[in-house]
């Protein structure tokens, strides 16, 4: 059964074709202009056994909320799946504004540097959130006014979450 | 000879019967480990988001101490002090960090008749402040960095006695610590503006806006010792460490003997190591931490007053338990071994696993362990924290784990540290493991050029080798091939989980 892969890592998306191979148990993988050939075996749901061309590694796979993680031989990879990052897109279209005032890990908000109705220049702290004892200044994406606050001191919040809303001041 | 012999729990002589560990992580489970062995009952303390965590799970018996935020749960003296009464503990052992090296805590712990298993409150509250302790430090004749022995709020006092040192200098916090609350100032013209934002970042942090100034040292390296001493004015030194690997003034990596150390240089450092515990009337286990010039020069910098992070790489290579040696100095027994029987083996290296983006500017990492499969075979001892499906919590220091190797020499230490590293998995969240195995696989550290700026350097602005990308894509069609076939119940064309009876061919395994 073939198959066809965008799997995004870092910021480099490449094309995976999946060819079958002679057996059950291989396949045809050509990425960008390599073709490899592959055997493989689940060992258990997380890891996988795989002998490409002729060298036998030991894989680990696990699903994070963006993708999955893979580990080879010490080396972690993110790897994304751009179908479906495209799916979930289109369903809350967060991934697509730059400018929003999320956390980049998950934290607990410690400061609020703003009011609602104030004027921001793009740079400028918004939200100070805090996990495993290190603090992160949120910043203003552009130059606007401050629309809406939409958290509070102390409250726990996720990547994605939109802690502070701003209406961008266009140049005139 | 090798000093296996520490102290037995002899019959008449007196043992806890029961400790509370202040702590959560792998240093609770450390401590826990040690006390089972010694068939010392252990009471666990857990904050509501670690109602499940490898330390509770591993103690006799566990204590709920509040919310996740730390005031409310494990820097909560009174609440630690009640599971103590509650479950008759009759001592407490507070790890590192926390109340690690808190004096009131210590002092609290004598007051409700609760044995503080560390050194006493006063100790801990003059070694706690710079300037007391470089003072206490140089009438003993252990050399200090050449700089005020006073805090001082005159500027003039700084910038003469900067003129006379000679730029750079580097002013501190008298409360400081962990690298907070210093400027390293490298003209005249900077010096006041440091002056005041020192004096007000002090504040902020410690409450205590009290500055000194020091000489400050060009890439020096960190090389600390660790000292014992028990109530009978008994006092050793275990040799060093070296811990000059670090990254915004926290240790990551760190190694004994040290690569920079001749035996001559050792034996000035270790006596000058107990000198120090002497003049402070330390007892317990302490860690003298010295910096040293390019000249083979060693100033004091510090002494902390409790068991260290790295503390795991001494007791490899002296064969020693170090908490089995807190606990029996705690209980009042003597040591039982002098300065020339103890004799260091081969090489020892940790490094500190911390939940930690290292493509992200090393951003915390919390969340949860999706799989974990931890390295082991010769000479890999790991102390951890965490479990498969254990949800690492956003309140508390990154640190996961701490992985140790033990070889007869540098270079096979960092080989084995490579192969354990390669074969650490943990999934879900991000660690620093690709980053440490590029550090121990570099030139720079199989040469043992390792000084305090070293990750500035040769790693600032690190990206991780993507060299192996395209065997990640592959496994990822590959384990979603397994997973489509199994969850379609297509069974007889897939390759299904591994089974003993399937013949691999010419697999090489």
């Amino acid at each position: 059964m073939a198959g066809r892969y965008e799997l995004k890592i870092g910021d480099e998306v490449k094309t995976l074709e999946w060819l079958p191979g002679e057996g059950p148990d291989q396949a045809r993988v050509r990425i960008s202009e390599a073709e490899y050939s592959v055997r493989f075996q689940a060992v258990d749901d997380h890891q996988i056994l795989l002998q490409v061309g002729g060298r036998t590694v030991q894989a680990f796979v696990a699903g994070g909320a963006n993708g999955k993680y893979v580990f080879i031989e010490g080396g972690v990879y993110r790897v994304e799946e751009l179908d479906q990052a495209r799916k979930r897109k289109s369903r809350g279209g967060l991934d697509e504004t730059p400018a929003e005032v999320t956390p980049p890990m998950p934290a607990v908000v410690v400061r609020l540097l703003v009011r609602e109705g104030e004027t921001v220049a793009k740079g400028q702290g918004l939200v100070v959130v805090t996990a495993m004892k290190m603090e992160t200044t949120l910043k203003a994406p552009f130059d606007g006014v401050v629309k809406q606050i939409k958290t509070t001191l102390q409250a726990k919040v996720m990547p994605g979450d939109q802690l502070v809303e701003i209406e961008e001041r266009k140049a005139s | 000879m090798r000093v296996g012999a520490t102290s037995v729990a002899l019959p008449g002589l007196t043992m806890f019967k029961k400790v509370l560990i202040a702590n959560r992580g792998e240093i609770a489970v450390r401590i826990i480990r040690t006390c089972r062995e010694m068939g010392i009952q252990t009471v666990a303390v857990y904050s509501e988001v670690d109602k499940t965590a490898l330390h509770v799970l591993e103690a006799d018996e566990a204590v709920g101490l509040g919310s996740a935020e730390p005031n409310h749960s494990y820097l909560n003296i009174d609440r630690l002090l009640a599971a103590a009464r509650k479950t008759g503990a009759e001592a407490i052992h507070p790890g590192y960090g926390f109340l690690a090296e808190n004096p009131v805590f210590a002092e609290r712990c004598r007051q409700d008749g609760v044995i503080f298993i560390g050194p006493p409150a006063q100790a801990i509250r003059d070694l706690g402040n710079k300037t007391v302790a470089r003072t206490i430090m140089s009438r003993a004749g252990v050399p200090v960095i050449p700089g005020l022995h006073q805090t001082s709020e005159d500027l003039q006092v700084f910038s003469r006695e900067a003129e006379r040192l000679g730029y750079p200098i580097i002013i501190k916090a008298a409360a400081g610590g962990g690298g907070k609350g210093m400027r390293t100032v490298s003209d005249l013209s900077d010096l006041p503006e440091a002056f005041q934002s020192c004096r007000s970042e002090a504040e902020k942090a410690f409450g205590d806006g009290s500055l000194y100034l020091e000489k400050h040292l060009e890439s020096p390296r960190h090389v600390e010792f660790q000292i014992l001493a028990d109530s009978f004015g008994n006092v050793v030194h275990l040799f060093e460490r070296e811990c000059s690997i670090q990254r915004r003034h926290q240790k990551i990596i760190e190694e004994t003997p040290s690569p920079a150390l001749t035996s001559d240089l050792r034996r000035q450092m270790g006596q000058a190591a107990v000198a120090a515990a002497r003049a402070s009337g330390y007892v317990n286990a302490g860690t003298v931490e010295f910096l040293l010039d390019r000249d083979g020069n060693f100033y004091f910098l510090e002494v902390n007053t409790r068991l260290q992070v790295e503390h795991p790489i001494t007791e490899v290579t002296t064969g020693l338990d170090l908490v089995r040696c807190q606990l029996e100095i705690a209980a009042g027994q003597a040591l039982t071994f002098r300065q020339e029987e103890i004799q260091p083996r081969g090489w020892a290296i940790e490094c500190r696993i911390y939940a930690e983006d290292p493509e992200a500017q090393f951003l915390p990492s919390p969340g949860k362990i999706l799989t974990l499969r931890e390295p082991s075979g010769p000479g890999i001892r790991l102390d951890s924290g965490i479990r498969a499906g254990f949800e690492v919590p956003m309140e508390y220091d990154p640190i996961l784990s701490k992985l140790i190797v033990y070889a007869e020499n540098r270079e096979a230490a960092r080989q084995r540290m490579i192969r354990a590293l390669e074969n650490y998995v943990i999934l879900g969240i991000n660690t620093t493991i690709p980053f440490l195995l590029e550090v121990f696989k570099s030139a720079e550290f199989r040469e043992g050029r390792t000084r305090t700026d070293f990750i500035d350097r040769h790693f600032e602005g690190w990206k991780p080798d993507r060299g192996k990308a395209d065997l990640a894509r592959i496994a990822f069609a590959a384990h979603d091939r397994c997973r489509v076939r199994t969850s379609t119940g297509e069974k007889a064309s897939a390759p299904d989980r591994l089974s003993p009876w399937q013949t691999l061919g010419e697999w090489r395994l």
